[in-house]
């Protein structure tokens, strides 16, 4: 509310003339504001540009959270500036500068051509499984309502795909907003595209490194990193399950001695809407070109299905990037601790440090290291370790899960996350992306 | 200079312009279609707020009569009757294709079938909606079914006029600029459909977004084209206030109002008492902006300049689960909705007026079609909540049928007068040549201070008056505006905001002129030297056409009562 003393901030914001070009740069400005609980970046940016540079560009158009329009790295995380208030910023600084890996039209104006052509390339369009004259008699309590609960509220801002690590690191990643919408329609029993999109997907769902940084960034607090997973479980349960009626085509495909590897059977506690695989209706509207991208994706997507695991990213080849949580002697057997892990990530414009905690289990027997995301896998909230009750526990729905990773209770839908460990020279590394 | 042509243009991505576009799609996918829109793909424009939902009969026992007889009363009897009547009628397949064919899908019973809630002044409860933010779903929708379809989106473009043939009585496509390259092109089509939305962002406090600046409105004005009630501007009573912010006036919605939230003034008094005793807040928006705004002027103003609404008594949790987005977004400037009063001001919201269109939505010039708020007549003096987006379904919808019809025919594209374009465009970069002169910022800013003291909520004669001539005044010094400093032409946003201030001062002068001519008080119209409403002085719309000085010439006539008479109009 009201009654804060004025303040004066060093707002630096990223220029860049496309009448010059170059690689762009920092101006920077001071502004005085009455009430920062009251000020949005966004008001911050209309008054630098009324009041100290009219040739400020960036974006926006409704001005509270619902067009999307006005995305960008605000402080080094990405965030909408009608949603960002000035009082929350911690720091005499304010660095403002535009989304990563999107191409700049003007200072903080990206080209956002990149993020649609991928939502489309994921065919992320409802299409009727059937005619219908009446809208379909669908509960709110049913299951595929609450798998996809407030994930259509997407306001495609393109937040989630600028801290995604991975989106620019593989041309055919459709990346966290594209693949949510496809979660969505997936999961919805009216929709009639469900293998095409599932086969358009698939391969995607095994770039994500499960860095979770997508879902924190997200401003409608979606989770990009549940819907990749239950896109991953549904695959594996449709169209690697032995004696599944889906996509006979994709399954002759196959090598023969193809069953689904352990690890992608799906968990008991699935999310798979009781729904019978639709039959396709008519394609008259589908573009030609999307029939045959399919083929060929659906070939590199089973390649990808056979040879991961669900948390086996390694399996593909990347810059392998270990991570020092410490002295392996800080974690002794029997034990569960916290650490935390820092490293620089690089992408369009900076290298930036992600620091996140993670928790290191050295179990007696056999004698080894688990080291776990600290992330609950239900909507991604930050887990802690309780001593007592020698839980995980997650505060935001009350997941709880073992010291072994796996659900105890609520409502996480698979085991915690785990990451790849090697021990050198006394100290234990994990592999980040 | 670049040119398009096609057979389709759409000029706007709303709820109009996107039902249109694909109505016009399957009606024949043969088509050529172009939308020119503003925003980024599917983010500009009021459809895409729409909090409170879409008005429709669903339920057998509501019927299309009773949603008529519920409009033409919101609309105090003055509406085009045949264009409600067909608001009402289509609202129904409208609202089932959004959800069969589009995927759409709105908040259900507990048996599954479509839910519907009360709104304020409907008889029955008949508003479809998706939690409170039932415009991102039809939007987000819609636009992904746009995608899909074969039809060409040009982002981020503004249209800047409508181009006429040599006889000025066909229109052959509109000249518009790419806002990110900052380059002219022309579109030339068939057909031309304006869908902008209006959008009265040319008062203090506004509802839409910033992005809309009356651009539809000014542009079919210029072109000559018919328009209708244009006095007719709808206040929403409740436009948060947050000093100094460009949040300001976004809205809180009715449906709070309608679970039973209440208003006070400075004295803690629920004012409603003394102006609508019966209804108290759950009354019409016109009568409860202008209770607020009579309060405020009266001195009983609270701390912020607006008065302050009341909604904790209806319990923290029961708010915070029926109005999250309401909620979250007071929460996020400090203010608690779900226990506390909220500082609100009645804001400028929605456009009853506009250009005159049948239910084929044909306006007054050939080749030229009208869908959503940017054409008048189906709400008359008062639009009810959730027949906005509605209407802008509605008639985008049959819109494109019309179109698509329309193009069974008359499938020649015609060629725009070259000089016309070379002329306008020389008019629009002006103002990069001079060196001296006022800025755009300060002259909208004058503009939205005078409109809302002159021709808000509460108006007299005197200072409508006076607004006409201050209108010109400042449109005077819009033509001398420089924009040294603002850059190239590229993303030049104080240059796009110049250009915003020609369709705002043509709008600002259909409003006050239009204001002048009805000397009685009616709906969203209301006159403080004429407080009553008075249905002896006869049911009429005030008609105008721009004249040669640029002026409008007004002329009024009886409303066309073909289905049902003002058996029971109340104030
Ligand atoms: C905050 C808010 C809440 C509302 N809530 C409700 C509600 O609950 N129920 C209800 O029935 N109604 C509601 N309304 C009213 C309703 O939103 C509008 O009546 C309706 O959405 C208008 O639709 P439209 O398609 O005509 O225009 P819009 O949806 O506003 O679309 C206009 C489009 O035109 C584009 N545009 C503008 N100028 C140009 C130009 N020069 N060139 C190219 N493109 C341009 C814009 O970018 C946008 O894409 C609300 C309005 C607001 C502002
Ligand atoms: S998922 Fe969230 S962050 Fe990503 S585009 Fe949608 S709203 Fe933005
Ligand atoms: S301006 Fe629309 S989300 Fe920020």
């Amino acid at each position: 509310m009201a009654n804060h003393a004025p303040k004066t901030r060093i707002i630096k914001v990223f220029r860049y003339d496309p009448a010059v070009g170059g690689p762009g740069h920092f101006d920077r400005f001071e502004l005085k504001t009455d009430d920062e609980s009251l000020t949005t970046i966004l008001d911050v940016l209309i008054r630098l540009q009324k009041t100290q540079d009219l040739s400020l560009a960036f974006r926006y158009a409704c001005r509270v959270s619902m067009c999307g329009s006005c995305g960008m790295v605000i402080n080094g995380r990405e965030a909408l500036a009608c949603k960002t208030i000035l009082a929350d910023l911690k720091g005499e600084e304010v660095t403002i500068r535009p989304l990563n890996h999107f191409p700049v039209v003007k200072d903080l104006v990206v080209d956002m051509e990149p993020f649609f052509r991928k939502y489309e390339e994921g065919l992320t369009y409802f299409h009727a499984a059937r005619e219908r004259s009446e809208p379909a008699i669908i509960r709110p309590d049913s299951r595929e309502r609450r798998v996809i609960e407030s994930s259509t509220e997407c306001i495609a801002c393109g937040c989630c795909v600028s801290s995604c690590t991975m989106a620019n690191w593989h041309k055919d990643y459709l990346g966290p907003a594209a693949l949510n919408r496809v979660f969505t329609l997936l999961a919805d029993s009216r929709d009639g595209l469900h293998e095409e999109r599932l086969a358009r997907s698939l391969g995607s769902c095994y770039h994500c490194r499960t860095e979770l940084n997508c879902t924190e960034v997200c401003p409608k607090e979606i989770s990009a990193t549940r819907a990749i997973k239950y896109i991953q479980r549904l695959a594996a349960k449709e169209v690697l399950k032995p004696g599944s009626t889906v996509r006979s085509d994709l399954r002759e495909l196959m090598p023969p001695q193809s069953t689904a590897p352990a690890a992608l059977t799906p968990e008991p506690e699935d999310l798979l809407p009781a729904v019978p695989p639709p039959t396709l209706a008519s394609r008259r509207e589908f573009l030609s070109r999307t029939t045959l991208g399919i083929a060929a994706l659906t070939i590199v997507f089973l390649g990808g299905v056979l040879a991961a695991t669900a948390l086996a990213p390694t399996l593909r080849k990347r810059p392998e990037k270990w991570v020092d949580v410490g002295q392996a002697e800080d974690f002794p057997a029997g034990s569960v601790k916290t650490a935390q892990i820092r490293y620089p990530v690089k992408d369009g414009f900076y290298e930036s440090t992600v620091s996140k905690p993670v928790f290191v289990s050295h179990q007696e027997n056999p004698d080894q290291f688990t080291v776990f995301n600290s992330r609950c896998t239900h909507l991604g909230c930050m887990l802690h370790w309780d001593d007592g009750k020698n839980l995980f526990i997650c505060d935001c729905h009350g997941g709880q899960f073992k010291p072994d990773g796996v659900v105890k209770a609520g409502p996480p839908p698979r085991s915690m996350d785990r990451y790849l460990t090697m021990v050198q020279d006394g100290h234990l590394f994990v592999q980040e992306a | 200079m670049k040119k398009i042509r096609t057979d389709i243009l759409i000029i706007g991505m709303g709820g109009a312009a996107q039902l249109a576009a694909l109505n016009a799609f399957d009606a024949n996918p043969d088509l050529n279609i172009v939308i020119v829109t503003k925003a980024l793909q599917g983010k500009g424009g009021c459809s895409r707020m729409v909090q409170g939902g879409f008005n429709v009969v669903l339920n057998s026992a509501d019927s299309h009569e009773k949603h008529l007889r519920d409009t033409l009363k919101g609309g105090q009897y003055i509406n085009n009757q045949e264009l409600a009547k067909t608001l009402v009628e289509q609202a129904t397949p409208t609202i089932k294709e959004m959800e069969t064919r589009y995927g759409c899908f709105f908040d259900r019973y507990p048996d599954g079938t479509v839910h519907q809630k009360p709104f304020a002044g409907q008889s029955f409860d008949r508003t479809v909606h998706k939690g409170d933010l039932t415009g991102i779903e039809i939007i987000s929708r819609t636009t992904e079914q746009i995608m899909k379809r074969d039809i060409r989106i040009l982002e981020e473009c503004r249209a800047l006029d409508l181009l006429a043939d040599t006889t000025g009585r066909e229109i052959v496509g509109a000249l518009c600029v790419d806002i990110k390259q900052g380059d002219f092109f022309v579109v030339e089509a068939a057909a031309t459909l304006v869908a902008t939305g209006g959008g009265p962002t040319s008062y203090r406090f506004f509802a839409p977004g910033p992005e809309k600046t009356l651009d539809g409105m000014g542009m079919l004005y210029r072109a000559g084209v018919r328009m209708v009630d244009m006095e007719m501007l709808q206040f929403h009573p409740t436009g948060l206030i947050v000093p100094g912010s460009v949040v300001a006036g976004s809205l809180l919605e009715e449906g709070l109002r309608g679970a039973g939230a209440y208003m006070l003034n400075s004295l803690g008094e629920r004012y409603m008492q003394r102006y609508d005793p019966v209804k108290m807040e759950r009354t019409t928006r016109d009568v409860m902006s202008r209770s607020s705004f009579l309060e405020m002027m009266a001195g009983r103003d609270c701390e912020h300049g607006g008065v302050d609404m009341m909604a904790a008594h209806l319990g923290a949790e029961f708010v915070e689960k029926n109005f999250p987005g309401m909620y979250t977004r007071c929460k996020l400037f400090g203010y608690d909705l779900a226990r506390k009063p909220v500082p609100v001001s009645p804001a400028a919201h929605f456009m009853m007026g506009g250009a005159v269109i049948d239910t084929a939505c044909h306006t007054s010039l050939e080749r030229l079609f009208a869908a959503g708020e940017d054409a008048g007549g189906v709400h008359g003096a008062n639009r009810l909540g959730g027949n906005g987006i509605a209407d802008s379904c509605v008639y985008g919808r049959q819109a494109g049928k019309s179109m698509a019809q329309y193009l069974k025919q008359e499938r020649g594209i015609p060629q725009a007068d070259e000089r016309q374009i070379e002329h306008l465009a020389a008019n629009y970069l002006a103002p990069f040549a001079r060196t001296s002169g006022p800025s755009p910022l300060t002259l909208r800013d004058e503009l939205r201070e005078m409109n809302w003291t002159h021709v808000g909520i509460a108006r007299t004669e005197e200072k409508l008056q006076q607004a006409i001539d201050i209108i010109e005044k400042i449109h005077e010094e819009v033509l001398m505006v420089q924009l040294t400093g603002t850059g190239g032409r590229a993303y030049n946003m104080v240059w796009q905001d110049w250009i915003a201030l020609f369709n705002m001062l043509d709008v600002s002068r259909m409003i006050s002129a239009s204001a002048l001519q009805r000397q009685e008080t009616r709906g969203a119209h209301f006159r403080l030297d004429y407080p009553k409403q008075d249905d002896r002085y006869g049911l009429f719309n005030i008609f105008l056409n721009r004249g040669a000085n640029g002026k409008p010439i007004l002329e009024k006539r009886p409303v066309a009562l073909k289905y049902m008479r003002p058996t029971d109009v109340v104030n």
